[in-house]
């Protein structure tokens, strides 16, 4: 059998700087060449070492300032012996005033009173609902911080416990708001007014990590109507787009005098809740033309898009990159029903938006 | 196969040509996984593991997590669940989910990690983490312990400090040439089977140990040289993760995706 010998492949190159650590304390010396005292030298160089470097980026463990002039904020902690602030997380640096915080690159959502949040219902009790919201504990929606259907105003009876379910039940989806904050962290939620309650007619998408900076950020408006401007054949398409602050979306058909983006009805709200307000609690979805199920499906595409590309997902950039995504579909040729953003047409999308 | 250690003695190099205070190469990522809240994929040489962690969170299923600690009544529990793939090691092994190895190691990454976070911040939940080993090449409990520091890094849970581990052993395991024997960092299987040898953790730079497991006979004298040696070590993986954490944070600002931090340098130079 013949032997053939093949030619050495080439030595991969290795990031040098990431083996920095084995040439740096390179040393042959017979004593073992281990540094006992290392305790002592090795704090204050690095640290030095670190802060000089202009970068804004802070990680666990980092001094920030040993100055007693600040205060400590989220994501940091103080020492004892040395008074100095730490990192206790990897993000950027935030001052307000004379408070240090730090903000993450990424976390879980941390509720706060007033935020629209899109939950699930986990678990029905005898006087409160337990929704996932996303944040490290359920939040609770007592039966007393919802609307009765017909906008009744009357004091929770008994009859109503023994009703909770017909409200909201198991794996249900709602859009609340945060009415109350306890002190570990849990919130309390609301539905208390026509914006809020049960959802349906739509999809649901969940945006991870909108804790830190990326995903969805506060805004001045977080439930809106998406015009289709006329994509499809019909004239008046409409989408209703609630962007929940913890990172769950609702996309749904849009729905006259009803849902959360029904905030601009003005004075005669009053008389909107007596006439809709009756199948407010309703599970059964209507009837949905196939045309407005394609472009829900468009606009979960590009929210996904808008993620993976690590934009912000708020109101304008949903309006402009789905625009954007309906003219990509025309012009690949591909036809309007292409609902493809993943990959390089994603890539595009995000390109699109950014250089503009 | 033995380790020839006359081999060591002549040019201080090791079976895989590294000298005794190198690290093998390493390679980590963090968000691997989009889905989850926090992910990380490790390799320390040949040995290559995954993390992901999602919490903290409520849980439902509280306390019959095997390897959940109770850190007292309000602070979030820790739960560690190791997989080991079959097709990791060299001879595939079945191993049920009762394996009280695999069980040790998640009680002590649980343990160790639970001291380390800041548990008190998330009352009532939990912090799941799951390991994947894909390969195994030496220092698994080492590996284990970077990928979830990684991890939770990625998730944003706070913590004191980063928690890094590494091996050290000897290379030597009688008594006779004690003058001669030299700590080495790192080690991988081959060394592991022939060389008495314990997993250090510390935390992030300080020398503070946060584990320290020996499971072989050595000289007591030996012992300072090799937790020394792996305290050395334990500082070069944490300026790699620091790195790792650095280059993603770097990227989302320049991309975008998170605010510009603000800059402490003025008032820490004056």
């Amino acid at each position: 059998m013949p032997i053939t010998i093949l030619q050495p492949a080439p030595v991969p190159v290795f990031n040098d700087t990431r083996n920095d650590h084995a040439s740096a304390s390179d040393s042959d010396s017979d004593e073992g060449g281990v540094d006992l005292e290392g305790d002592i030298s090795m704090m204050r160089p690095s640290k030095r070492a670190r802060r000089t470097e202009d970068d804004s980026i802070v990680t666990p463990g980092e001094v920030i300032t040993e100055d007693p002039q600040w205060m400590r904020g989220h994501g940091t902690y103080t020492t004892r012996q040395a008074p100095a602030i730490v990192s206790s997380v990897a993000g950027t640096l935030a001052k307000t005033n004379r408070l240090l915080s730090v903000r993450p690159l990424r976390a879980r959502y941390t509720p706060e009173i007033g935020d629209l949040v899109v939950g699930r219902i986990v678990e029905v009790q005898a006087k409160r609902w337990r929704v996932d919201v996303g944040a490290s504990l359920l939040a609770q929606l007592p039966l007393s911080a919802i609307n009765l259907p017909g906008g009744i105003q009357r004091r929770r009876t008994e009859t109503d416990e023994l009703q909770i379910r017909t409200f909201f039940s198991e794996g249900e989806l709602l859009v609340a708001e945060v009415q109350q904050l306890y002190g570990d962290g849990g919130a309390v939620l609301h539905t208390r007014s026509l914006k809020y309650g049960k959802l349906r007619n739509g999809v649901f998408v969940a945006v991870s990590g909108t804790g830190g900076g990326g995903g969805v950020v506060r805004a001045r408006r977080q439930a809106f109507t998406l015009d289709l401007g006329g994509a499809s054949a019909d004239d008046a398409e409409k989408i209703d787009v609630v962007l929940g602050v913890n990172g769950y979306i609702w996309i749904s058909k849009h729905v006259e005098g009803e849902g959360a983006a029904a905030e601009t009805s003005g004075p005669g709200i009053n008389r909107v809740e007596e006439s809709v307000g009756l199948n407010v609690y309703s599970s059964q979805n209507d009837d949905i033309p196939m045309s407005t199920m394609r472009e829900i499906a468009r606009v979960r595409g590009v929210i996904e898009a808008l993620v993976e590309h690590g934009l912000r997902v708020d109101e304008d950039m949903v309006a402009r990159a789905y625009h954007e995504a309906v003219e990509m579909a025309r012009g690949d040729g591909d036809g309007e029903d292409t609902l493809y953003l993943g990959g390089e047409r994603g890539r595009r999308l995000a390109q699109a938006l950014v250089g503009r | 196969m033995p380790l020839d250690t006359s081999t060591y003695d002549l040019a201080l190099l090791r079976v895989d040509g590294r000298r005794w205070n190198e690290l093998r190469r390493l390679d980590g990522q963090i968000r691997t996984q989009a889905a989850a809240d926090g992910s990380s994929y490790l390799e320390m040489g040949n040995t290559k593991v995954m993390c992901v962690v999602s919490g903290p969170s409520e849980d439902k299923r509280r306390g019959q997590t095997s390897a959940s600690t109770a850190t007292g009544s309000n602070a979030a529990d820790v739960a560690v669940s190791v997989v080991v793939a079959g097709f990791s090691s060299v001879d595939r092994k079945k191993r049920g989910r009762g394996d009280k190895r695999i069980q040790e190691l998640q009680t002590t990454i649980s343990k160790a990690l639970a001291s380390n976070l800041h548990t008190h911040l998330y009352p009532r939940s939990t912090i799941s983490i799951s390991l994947n080993v894909l390969s195994q090449d030496g220092s698994l409990l080492a590996a284990l312990i970077n990928a979830s520091t990684l991890a939770l890094i990625d998730a944003g849970i706070p913590m004191t400090d980063y928690l890094v581990a590494c091996t050290a052993g000897s290379t030597s395991s009688y008594a006779a040439n004690d003058d001669r024997a030299d700590p080495l960092v790192d080690l991988n299987n081959q060394e592991e089977q022939e060389l008495p040898f314990l997993t250090m953790a510390t935390l992030g730079a300080t020398d503070k140990v946060a584990v320290l497991v020996c499971e072989s006979r050595v000289q007591v004298s030996r012992l300072e040289g090799m937790m020394a040696a792996a305290a050395d070590a334990c500082k070069g993986v944490r300026d790699f993760l620091d790195q790792v954490i650095r280059e993603k944070g770097h990227k989302m600002v320049t991309e975008g995706t998170i605010e510009k931090g603000a800059s402490m340098a003025i008032e820490i130079d004056a």
